[in-house]
């Protein structure tokens, strides 16, 4: 029993490991003071993250995605649940089909997307605009949400809605009361993983967006071509781990929100 | 779009219906290899992401404790940076003079390098790092609905421990491991950076060969064309396995 | 007239100009000129050199579009009917396509600033900096400045790293290596069966990291590279040179700057090109990030002056493509290069 628990732990901690080492590769180098990505670093130095702190074009590239993600994703988990509610409750005989043509969007490659979108949008005249970057990223988003949020709904009895139902509440009250709880897991995940599909998007932004609305990763990829990674980037990279990691260490602490999930 | 062609000399896209675009497709190997080896890459990420996640989905869910929070975000992290600055650093620990094959030399277990970059490995690794996350979440959610008994439950019944795993923790978690598997699969499947990167040019795939082709050569009714060919492929595979499904379940 | 006075009617009559450019901008405040570019330095001094002053003139407020040149391309087609971006950076071969394809304004022949640029660069838009395809090379492997030939020593074979193609750097790789067998590019086969013969490549680059660490490990030997960026980077690697080799000489790269046809803000637009092209801002290309001037009348110090292409005879020595005859070529080529160079 002792063997097999640490081997267990051996595991998990070997895959770990695995989806760490690359991130901590990039924190370690962000602290090099050359101008060029180097691992491992040669002098250790706070340069970039000083720089980063200091650009403007950065500070509100990252302000713009953060903004851009949390609307997206949250319109994004919004419809979700409407289109998984739908497809988990209706008649069960459509349902195979719906579920590969919300599945098929996934299957397509960004630049694809993109394209497409772009071709719609000029002719529609929202190239550029805010609300039609919204509506991308809440369309590249959509069909993720859709499948985690089926999964989870599928293993709630919609008894218990129909019970509460039948004890007097409003529909819409019982919906809040007994399913929202039980898929809340599902709603987090799939708000996680929008929000940072939409965050991290370079390809469809790059054609939809105007010079307004330059977000993170595009201000990153339109210089990696021509000159390199721009260390300030691995410092931003850095900075928004730690940052999560805080966040999330003093939510447990304080609010021990892992029991709540 | 993808019967549309552009006349020589120009990038403006001709609305006249040919078949121009699937014909350069199917009268060559080059684009169908490049499909199907996607196909095969994107199959092999799934099931290694499924294997490497089902042991650390079940610790997380049920020895995890108070870390829980901690490590579930130490899992996203590979997602949190975007595909690209990952994809860096593991290239770094890839590469001939990496980490892992210094490692490897020091312990003396191999005498020269492995070749982990350029070809089919080094993509493989990089889709599962960048993938995992999307497996993982979805096995928790799942995972988390057993009961906490169930395995004592089982055993005292005289299950073993491999039973336990195959006749009711497995079964228990498909919605969840069917849900990361799509998930995973069409990530994988449309992955774009990684392969770039860790293929250093040398493995064509699907989102490659399309981004070359829209973005590069800005032919986009022959990008257009290849996405439908994939398309037709899935549908056919899809068919065959729903076909294969219910003939197996009549006899 | 004598010199001083002609130099009094000259100041006047630039004031006069300055003056009237000046009453008129005041219409220009409210109004955003898009100006669609890469991220960086060139974002820098783009911002430094050319919107600063244009925005303090006009009251106009400029804004850049970071992006590839790739994908300024797809979007001008894309907006064709309307346009939003105003002004466009473009590579040497796109600018001809879009000019061919009635997307862009032809280069106007009787301004100043196309007659500062060096004769016959203005090559459907105005050619913004010069610079050359050279050689990167690691200076343990290769122990002088290497000429192209030597890329094909059978000591560094699989030892080149090479750009993603289509590129500027493919296409002047099989320009050069048609060359080295007596014929040009425009014999395919004989182009593409040379660079076949460096074997497969060590990598494709998606960024100078890759190769300058690849470098610096003893992996790669040599690449393909334009100058600009990479001398500036070199700054940071003692172990890595660039070649301008003689035998043929550096390919001659452009980047251009292109006013978009039909776009929102056209006055603003050709103001915005006049600053791009002005002496000042290519002085500070060349001494920031040495890239070439096409403004033949800037004045360089002597360090910008040794890494940059600047000079009349170094003008003269670079080995100009047919750019739009291979822009033609670039469908069957992509696919010849993913097969026969690349072994995919």
């Amino acid at each position: 029993m002792r063997l097999k628990t640490v081997l267990w732990a051996a595991i998990t901690f070997a895959v770990l490991a695995y989806l760490i080492a690359p991130i901590a590769v990039l924190i370690y180098s962000a602290f090099d003071d050359g101008k060029f990505f180097r691992f491992p670093p040669r002098e250790l130095s706070l340069r970039w993250f000083r720089e980063a702190l200091a650009s403007p074009e950065y500070r509100s590239a990252v302000l713009n995605s953060t903004i851009l993600a949390t609307i997206a994703s949250v319109l994004s988990v919004a419809f979700g649940l409407m289109a998984a509610l739908g497809l988990t409750r209706g008649p069960l005989r459509s349902r195979p089909i719906v579920e590969i043509l919300l599945l098929a969007p996934l299957t397509l490659p960004l630049v694809v997307w993109a394209i497409a979108l772009m071709q719609i949008y000029a002719r529609l005249g929202l190239s550029g605009s805010v609300g039609g970057l919204i509506l991308a990223h809440t369309i590249i988003t959509l069909p993720l949400s859709v499948r985690i949020l089926m999964a989870t709904l599928s293993n709630i009895d919609p008894n218990l809605e129909d019970a509460a139902r039948s004890l007097g509440a409003r529909p819409l009250r019982a919906f809040a009361r007994t399913t929202l709880p039980l898929a809340m897991p599902g709603v987090l995940t799939s708000a996680a993983f929008c929000f940072l599909i939409s965050f991290n998007d370079v390809v469809v932004t790059t054609f939809i967006a105007g010079a307004s609305w330059m977000t993170f990763p595009v201000r990153m990829y339109s210089q990696l071509r021509g000159q390199g990674v721009d260390p300030i980037t691995l410092a931003i990279g850095a900075m928004i781990v730690a940052l999560i990691l805080v966040i999330v260490a003093l939510g447990e602490a304080r609010f021990k929100w892992s029991r709540r999930l | 779009m993808s019967i549309w062609s552009q006349p020589t000399g120009s990038l403006i896209v001709d609305p006249t219906p040919t078949i121009k675009n699937y014909a350069r497709i199917a009268g060559d190997g080059y684009y169908i290899r490049g499909l199907l080896r996607t196909l095969w890459l994107s199959l092999a990420t799934t099931a290694l992401a499924a294997l490497l996640a089902l042991p650390l989905s079940w610790w997380i869910v049920r020895r995890a404790g108070r870390f829980r929070g901690l490590i579930l975000t130490l899992v996203l992290i590979p997602m949190v940076c975007g595909a690209l600055l990952p994809t860096l650093g593991l290239m770094n620990l890839l590469g001939p003079l990496g980490v892992i094959n210094g490692t490897l030399k020091s312990l003396g277990l191999i005498d020269r390098s492995w070749k982990l970059l350029g070809n089919q490995t080094g993509i493989l690794i990089g889709l599962v790092h960048a993938f995992l996350p999307l497996m993982v979440l979805p096995l928790v959610s799942a995972l988390d609905r057993l009961p906490r008994d169930v395995e004592g439950a089982a055993m005292s019944l005289g299950a073993k421990r491999l039973q336990v795993w195959r006749r009711i923790i497995l079964p228990l978690s498909a919605p969840g491991l069917i849900a990361g598997s799509a998930l995973v699969f069409c990530a994988a499947l449309t992955s774009f950076v990684t392969p770039l990167l860790l293929g250093q040019g040398k493995v064509a795939t699907f989102a490659t060969m399309a981004y070359q082709q829209a973005s590069l050569v800005l032919d986009w009714p022959f990008a257009s064309a290849l996405a439908m060919v994939m398309l037709a492929i899935l549908a056919l595979i899809g068919t065959a396995a729903w076909g294969a499904q219910k003939w197996a379940a009549e006899t | 007239m004598n010199a001083t006075s002609r130099l009094t009617l000259t100041t006047a009559l630039t004031g006069f100009v300055l003056a009237a450019s000046a009453a008129s901008a005041q219409d220009f405040s409210g109004q955003t000129l898009v100006v669609g570019t890469w991220g960086g330095d060139i974002e820098r001094l783009l911002k430094e050199h050319a919107a600063a002053p244009l925005e303090a003139a006009t009251g106009a407020k400029v804004e850049f579009l970071l992006g590839g040149s790739g994908d300024r391309m797809a979007k001008i087609y894309a907006e064709r009917q309307n346009p939003t971006m105003d002004v466009t950076f473009q590579n040497i071969y796109e600018a001809p396509q879009l000019l061919a394809d009635d997307l862009v304004v032809a280069p106007d022949p009787e301004l100043d600033m196309y007659k500062n640029v060096w004769e016959g660069m203005n090559d459907g838009c105005y050619a913004m900096s010069l610079v050359g395809l050279g050689i990167a090379y690691s200076k343990d492997l290769v122990s002088e400045p290497p000429e192209w030939a030597d890329m094909w020593n059978p000591d560094y074979k699989g030892m080149i790293a090479m750009a993603p193609y289509p590129s500027s750097e493919g296409d002047g790789l099989l320009g050069v290596a048609a060359r080295l067998e007596g014929a040009d590019e425009h014999d395919a086969d004989v182009a593409f069966a040379k660079v076949a013969e460096l074997g497969e490549p060590a990598l494709t680059y998606t960024s100078l990291d890759e190769v300058f660490a690849l470098m610096e490990a003893g992996e790669v030997a040599m690449a393909p590279m334009i100058s600009g960026y990479v001398l500036a980077g070199l700054k940071e690697f003692p172990g890595i040179g660039f070649s301008f080799p003689s035998d043929p000489g550096p390919v001659l790269i452009r980047d251009m700057v292109c006013q978009v046809k039909d776009s929102p803000n056209p006055e603003l637009a050709q103001m915005f090109i006049e600053y791009a092209l002005s002496a000042e801002t290519q002085k500070a290309y060349a001494e920031e990030i040495y890239f070439g001037p096409t403004n033949s009348t800037v004045e360089l110090s002597e360090s910008a002056a040794a890494d940059t292409i600047n000079s009349p005879e170094e003008v003269d020595s670079l080995l100009a493509l047919d750019w739009p005859w291979l822009i033609e070529q670039r469908a069957d080529w992509t696919e010849r290069w993913n097969k026969d160079i690349m072994g995919q």
